[in-house]
């Protein structure tokens, strides 16, 4: 038994000569620091990543399943059939949703805070804008989203009213423009000679347009994009990962997936259809053209090549015409129909220049002003090819213009809520893809 | 103690420090007429004291004066009484003993890579031999071990040659960290990462396949935690020892044993998808140029030749067809099976191996070389070279020490075809080509209508003329045209010294090395498809390595004549490190040669990157083992870890129990010749991924599902927060486990029975919790799961008949597992692998890996589908769970036969109660190429009127009447509870088929019973050998996977798409499994 205690104490003792680098502080240390990524950023370096989340926002998924239920689009192939017909699940969603929080606002947020110690109100002001654009797309497709408790830590963020969402950004808007309104810098991600003013007061426009307030929609855009001064994101680049999205989904990744045909934007340029929308003033040949491909992948597929998806087509995020166009119905809402003509006719000058084909309207080229009213909104649903804002306008006028209906009997009245978010938070409230949102009723 | 203390720091000095003797003793050696016996017991039969050899097999025994006897005793050994004349005391005994047949007894390798009997260890385990892993013809070890050990489950990734595998032992016991069990090769840890496997690109090799199976003397499968307990963070799956062979001797005259192996193996497809031959390309029954379905006219109503428009607008393929655009189609062939055969071949695996092996008093060598030179059954790029060469080599010094060095070099090299979802796979492009496409020409040039020609241009079914971009690519492009090797050299080297620096106290000092270099290149030429119609090109280089140092110490405390104590205390230490480089070039600028560098892209078009990765454990560990009276057998353990990737030392306790109860009870019972009852419990973990402490700010990217990307770097740089949040709190996860179960042989040993019954629960299982990305993040690592798995396992082997002339044997082993995921926090889901659509997940109060995805909508009080208005269901909004891929319990059963000099082995495997995602028959359904859409369905007028497709169409308003009346379309009429529907390309291509939103109905019942292996080996006679002047030859043919049986259509269901990941049960157009004849010649000289 004595030996047996000195056996194991010659082991134990043994042991720590062992222990060439068991100091418990040593072995941790290399795993202190990742040598693969940063422990913290620049915000000024960060900007441009949640501006491409805001671009990934409008011009990704969301944008093209948007597209797909206001008529841009037609579900073409594989699983976008389904998507044609309505049939989508939650899990659809989780792509957009996980870009507009921990790619968008998280990092804005974040911007914001880091800009206000620093001091640099311009950096401020671009934060601000990219977070209201975001916030803005996200409530006009899933209405109520988390806001005020979003990206604060809770780990269960309640959700605002869509109403009160819009309203947050209104006033996020107006600090951007006093902040930093003068400005564009910092915008990497971006295109165009505008200003964060401009671009703030566009953004507030479309939600004061979408709150039924044209009174204040006007005042907004009336200093909102100004001729030649559009705001679009880059793509300047013909290489993927910089490259227009649209393109990068129609040609590199998902051809034939999504296509024109059938669809009813093409119908209203196609001078062979009953529903073209040109007359005697209006030739939509060449803007046909820049819109449209024949027989590539499908019988008529977006113009992914020479026209408005082409790799280095930069993307219109918001433009001179649309901030017209809402000029144009918040005048005719306001019933100021000669400002309203005159609004629409700013764009038909517009295109008169990019593509030709557009004679100015006088107020007798219209039966009654429902007719100038349908011209706008159908000027605009043209004019916005593969933007979200189309489907808002859809909604919002409880589908003036006639959209076809692919399935069933209504059209989809919102984004369902993702299964990621419904998996996690209990505050997820319940959701129909048919459902009317608040502030479109 | 100075004295030994002394010792001890004089060996770190390298200094030989001689043996003194006593005066009053003698000394003697043990051995098997050949072979040193450790472990012997010797006693003075009048005193009933002892000792016991050491590891040369040596003793030295103190003795009365005037003489005495020594009773001489080891098991599996006669005991033999030896008279000592005490005026013969200095003359060293030299004791032979012989075998005892009748209680061989059978050893096993613990955790630290010494052996031990059997007959003393409290847990389960399994062992299988070396030659039956060699003989399986599999060219990776660890397939080799498929059916043959009890609850561990060994899934293929694909039939793709030298593809990795998937190991389970007793259920999955994490979410998504490391699954994989820890493969200990003589001793020191090694690496069998398989790194990448998703749900496209290549299957890739797991590290352990570099290993040769010819080198391979026993494999040990240690299931449980209390086995595995000193391996702590390392041991959670499970660890599988692998002891590689020692030079022997011979009984010749050289000494040395020549052993030539060659093998020819053909490998051929084992299960197929069956294609449809009656309608044509197209859509809604006619014709269609370049259309992805099949759902065009009827074929055999066609004219019988295309119309073309012959003018410049042409194709031209290599070997001079010209194709020129079809006006209208005619042509009644069906190409089928001339696609196929463009697809598939005979797979051609040549094995050849030589080896040595001598040995002597002092020295032992065993050297390999070999070469395994394999085409898959792809008919193109797949292919698998390994060379490998194997030096072991071990010297007695002196009578205390003994240096042993194993290295072993292994160079692979393999060509792999693209699978999967993946447009640019085999699989997905060869079952969708329409029965009416040829397929064989894709390659050639193009000339537009003015005649402009387009070199390199690409046709398949999608793009007939190669005129533009095509949707996905021909079969032959993806076999012929792209590049994905694999470059891998691996060299293992482990030094080990073992010296006795006192009396009955060995010390072990063990060194491992064991580094890979891999090359892996991905190549697309310009017009691929997707996104490399402009060509793209991966060179991506991984290091790996993991640098051990290990030393135990073993002393052995004959307490009392009933005790003996064994102490092993020890010291592990190891080193892991990954480095990948690599980078990306695409948007080729030239095309018309094929090669690997980043110069044919502009800058914008590259993309480099890199990571490391370094893991340190430091573990202290003390085993004491306990042996009373030959009968009860104890054995406790407990590891010490630190390690880097968590804070604080972590314990991992564990104790066993065996009790021989037939030395007690039941002694000579005819029935019971032997039985034991064994007990264990231990706690081992799983380590915390590497650099999860804090939230890393990382380079800004945004994509989605679809593929498209937005890169911060082509913007200027952005780097900015990650959406996973980090946790610098993480602890390792903990798995505790309990065992009880028994040993068990009847009459005469010919009956052994090995049954276990384990609990275990993992406790603070570590992942990235999935949190609402609304929080700003997606998720957060944390210790947030609980999983527990329950289950049983047998194993039984039956002497059937067993005399000098023929022997016949039954085994069988069978492994029950219920897993659960106890607690994912409030998590209602994780995903494990697959697609947005269907998964593979972790859901509350379900067993890992269950599937999830779209449902049907139902009612839910009754539980009736939701119907639309025209009687189809529809899909619900949420998803839900869809099925389990784990199997409700596993089998294997077979049989060995030997009868002068013929060894029969047949070896039948069954998975029971599994269940598989069908994505690629759902897919095929989408595509109006699977069986199930080409029926065609005859109804009365009056039905015809009534019964409505997906779109609400009646079949009067899709088909035309027949003369008599009736309506014949293409179809399936179901009912869903609303009266019968038309299942046709509107249903299908929709909602009904791959790419609807819902996936309820392609969940398919995957178990199957297959025959794993038969193999026969032939001894050639001596009167043959003598007269061919060989001394030793043997003749043999082993089939593996013959037959297959399961009611899972198309392909083996024992594949998964995404390899070794962390989800199961997933099938989309994965590349196929195989079935082997291997034929095989060995000389011995």
């Amino acid at each position: 038994m004595k030996n047996m205690i000195k056996y194991i104490a010659v082991g134990l003792l043994t042991a720590p000569i062992f222990m060439m680098s068991s100091c418990q502080k040593d072995i941790n240390e290399i795993n202190e620091t990742n040598p693969n990524a940063f422990n913290d950023s620049d915000p000024k370096l960060m900007i441009t990543g949640a501006q491409l989340a805001n671009v990934m926002l409008n011009e990704g998924e969301a944008a093209r399943l948007a597209g797909i239920f206001a008529g841009h689009f037609t579900g073409y192939d594989r699983q976008y059939v389904s998507y044609g017909l309505y049939n989508m699940t939650a899990g659809d969603f989780n792509s957009p949703w996980g870009t507009l929080y921990a790619e968008g606002i998280a990092q804005c947020r974040i911007i914001r805070s880091k800009a206000a110690v620093s001091n640099d109100k311009t950096l401020e002001a671009s934060a601000a804008v990219t977070e209201a654009h975001l916030l803005l797309t996200a409530s006009s497709l899933w209405g109520n989203i988390p806001n005020t408790q979003a990206c604060s830590g809770n780990p269960t963020p309640a959700f605002d009213k869509m109403s009160d969402v819009y309203d947050y950004c209104i006033v996020l808007l107006d600090s951007a423009i006093s902040k930093g309104g003068a400005s564009s810098a910092y915008s990497s991600a971006y295109a165009g000679s505008f200003t964060w003013g401009e671009v703030a007061n566009t953004l507030k426009a479309r939600a004061y347009l979408h709150k039924k307030d044209y009174v204040k929609a006007i005042d907004a855009a009336k200093n909102g994009i100004s001729k030649g001064n559009d705001f679009y994101a880059k793509h300047e680049t013909e290489s993927p990962g910089a490259w227009n999205l649209y393109y990068d989904f129609l040609d590199y990744n998902r051809p034939g997936y999504i296509s024109c045909e059938n669809s009813f934007i093409h119908a209203l340029l196609d001078s062979t259809s009953a529903k073209y929308k040109g007359n005697t003033k209006t030739k939509e040949a060449s803007r046909y053209e820049n819109y449209f491909l024949i027989d590539n992948y499908t019988p008529v597929d977006p113009n992914m090549y020479s026209g408005i998806f082409a790799p280095t087509s930069n993307f219109a995020l918001v433009s001179y015409v649309e901030n017209q166009l809402i000029l144009a119905e918040c005048y005719w809402r306001t019933s100021v129909f000669d400002k309203a003509l005159e609004s629409l006719n700013n764009v038909r000058s517009e295109h008169e220049s990019n593509f030709g084909g557009y004679e100015q309207y006088v107020s007798a080229d219209f039966a009654n002003n429902d007719a100038l009213l349908k011209e706008i909104i159908t000027e605009k649903y043209v004019s916005m090819f593969g933007s979200i804002e189309v489907f808002n306008d859809v909604r919002r006028t409880q589908n003036l213009i006639g959209v076809p209906i692919n399935s069933g009997n209504k059209l989809p009245g919102r984004f369902l809520y993702p299964q990621s978010e419904m998996n996690s938070n209990k505050n997820t409230p319940a959701a129909n893809l048919l459902d009317v949102l608040e502030l479109f009723n | 103690m100075k004295k030994n203390a002394l010792l001890f720091f004089a060996f770190w000095a390298l200094l030989l420090e001689c043996v003194h003797a006593q005066s009053i003793v003698i000394s003697g050696r043990v051995t098997d007429g050949t072979e040193p016996i450790i472990g012997a017991t010797i006693y003075l039969k009048s005193s009933n004291t002892g000792t016991s050899t050491d590891a040369n097999g040596n003793f030295t025994i103190a003795i009365p004066a005037n003489g005495s006897t020594l009773r001489i005793s080891y098991i599996g050994m006669k005991t033999k009484e030896v008279v000592i004349d005490p005026n013969a005391a200095n003359v060293a005994l030299a004791i032979a003993l012989e075998k005892d047949e009748l209680q061989l007894e059978e050893v096993t390798v613990t955790a630290i890579g010494e052996q031990r009997i059997l007959r003393k260890t409290g847990y389960s385990t399994s062992q299988v031999k070396g030659s039956s892993i060699s003989s399986s013809g599999e060219s990776g070890v660890i397939q080799g071990l498929s059916g043959k050990a009890s609850n561990v489950l060994i899934t293929k990734n694909t039939g793709d040659p030298g593809s990795g595998a998937f190991i389970q032992i007793r259920g999955q016991s994490t979410i998504t960290g490391n699954l994989q069990p820890l493969i200990v090769i003589d001793g020191v840890p090694m690496s069998n990462s398989s790194i990448g496997g998703g749900v496209d690109g290549v299957a890739q090799q797991s590290r352990l396949n570099d290993l040769n199976p010819d080198d391979i003397a026993t494999v040990e499968v240690l299931k449980g935690a209390a086995a595995a307990a000193v391996w702590g963070t390392r041991a959670s799956n499970g660890v599988i020892l692998v002891t590689t062979k020692k030079g022997k001797r011979t009984g010749k005259k050289s000494n040395i044993n020549v052993e030539i192996g060659s093998s020819l193996a053909l490998d051929y497809v084992n299960k197929e998808y069956k294609k449809q031959g009656i309608f044509g390309q197209g859509s809604n029954g006619s014709w269609v140029a370049n259309a992805g379905g099949s759902w065009g006219d009827k074929i055999a109503n066609r004219s019988g030749t295309d119309i073309y428009n012959i003018g410049n607008q042409r194709f031209v393929a290599e070997d001079g067809s010209v194709y020129y655009p079809i006006t209208s189609k005619g042509d009644r062939t069906v190409y089928n099976d001339k696609n196929r055969d463009q697809v598939f071949r005979t797979g051609v695996t040549f094995n050849n191996n030589i080896s040595l092996s001598s040995a002597n008093e002092k020295s032992s060598i065993y050297f390999n070389l070999s070469d395994w030179n394999q085409n898959g059954i792809l008919n193109g790029n797949s292919d698998y070279k390994r060379t490998t060469g194997r030096l072991n080599f071990s010297h007695t010094l002196n009578d205390k020490m003994k240096f042993t060095m194993n290295s072993f070099l292994s160079k692979v090299n393999s060509n792999r075809i693209q699978q999967g979802s993946n447009v640019d796979g085999l699989y997905l492009g060869y079952l969708r080509s329409a029965p009416d496409f040829d397929n064989s020409d894709y390659v050639g040039t193009y000339y537009n209508a003015a005649g402009a020609a387009t070199f390199n241009a690409h046709r398949g079914y999608r793009r007939y003329l190669g005129n533009a971009a095509i949707a996905y690519n021909n079969p032959g492009w993806t076999l012929n045209k792209q590049t994905n090797t694999s470059d891998v050299t691996r060299i293992i080297v482990t030094p080990e010294l073992n010296y006795e620096w006192a009396k009955k106290s060995i010390l072990t000092v063990r060194a491992g090395y064991d580094i890979s270099n891999d090359r892996r290149v991905t190549y697309f030429p310009v017009t691929s498809a997707g996104n490399y119609v402009n060509g793209g090109f991966t060179d991506d280089f991984i290091k790996q390595s993991e640098l051990s140092f290990h030393a135990y110490n073993r002393n052995t405390f004959d307490i009392n004549n009933t005790l003996v104590l064994n102490t092993t205390f020890g010291y592990l230490y190891t080193n892991r490190s990954l480095y990948n480089i690599g980078g990306t070039a695409s948007q080729f600028i030239l095309n018309n040669q094929d090669r690997f560098t980043f110069i044919n892209s502009t800058s914008a078009n590259r993309d480099p990157f890199n990571s490391v990765e370094n893991l340190l454990n430091d573990r202290l560990y003390g085993i004491a083992d306990l042996d009373y009276k030959d009968k009860l057998f104890v054995q406790l353990t407990v590891a010490s870890e630190a390690a880097s990737t968590f804070k604080g030392r972590f314990t991992y306790p564990s104790a066993t129990v065996a009790y021989e109860f037939t030395k007690d009870v039941l002694k000579n019972n005819k029935v019971l010749s032997y039985g034991k009852l064994r007990a264990s419990a231990g706690i081992v973990g799983v380590e915390p991924p590497a650099y999860i402490w804090s939230t890393n700010y990382v380079n800004a990217s945004s994509a989605s599902g679809w593929g498209e990307t937005l890169e911060g770097s082509q913007f200027g740089g952005s780097i900015y927060r990650s959406s996973v949040q980090g946790n610098p709190d993480i602890k390792p996860e903990q798995k505790s486990e309990i065992e009880i179960g028994t040993d068990l042989k009847f009459f005469k040993n010919k009956i052994s029975l090995s049954a276990t019954y384990y609990t275990n629960k993992t406790t603070d299982a570590i992942f990235a919790v999935d949190v609402p990305a609304s929080t700003g993040y997606t998720s957060k690592w944390d210790n947030a799961a609980t999983i527990s798995n329950k289950g049983f396992e047998a194993e039984l082997n039956v002497k059937v008949i067993d005399n000098s002339k023929l022997t016949v044997g039954l085994y069988g082993n069978i492994g029950i597992n219920k897993n659960l995921v106890e607690d994912i926090k409030d998590v209602s889901s994780i995903f494990l692998a697959g697609f947005t659509g269907t998964s593979s997940r972790a859901v509350e109060g379900q067993p890992l890996g269950v599937f999830w995805g779209g449902k049907w909508a139902r009612n839910e009080s009754t539980g009736a589908l939701a119907l639309d208005g025209n009687g189809f269901p529809t899909a619900a909004v949420s998803e839900g769970i869809l099925g389990d891929p784990n199997a409700k319990w596993r089998a294997g059963f077979g049989s060995t036969i030997s009868w002068k000099g013929l060894d029969v082995n047949i070896l039948f495997e069954t998975s029971q109660g599994n269940q598989m995602w069908a994505g690629t028959s759902g897919v095929l359904n989408h595509f109006g190429i699977s069986e199930e859409t080409v029926n065609e369905t005859t109804v009365s007028a009056a039905d015809a009127a009534l019964i409505k497709n997906y779109n609400g169409e009646t079949i009067d308003q899709l088909a035309t009447a027949n003369p008599d009346g009736s309506y014949t379309v293409r179809g399936n009429i179901s009912d869903f509870g609303n009266g019968r529907v038309l299942l046709d390309q509107a249903w299908y291509t929709t909602l009904g088929g791959g790419f609807g939103s819902v996936s309820e109905h392609f969940i398919k019942d995957a178990s199957w019973v297959r025959l794993r292996e038969i193999s026969l080996n032939y001894k050639l006679p001596n009167s043959l050998l003598k007269k061919l002047h060989i001394p030793g030859a043997s003749i043999g043919f082993t089939g593996r996977n013959l037959l297959l049986f399961t009611n899972f259509d198309g392909v083996d269901p024992e594949l998964n798409l995404t390899g070794a990941s962390n989800g199961r049960g997933l099938d989309y157009f994965t590349n196929p499994g195989t079935k082997s004849y291997i034929f095989n010649l060995r000389l011995n000289f």
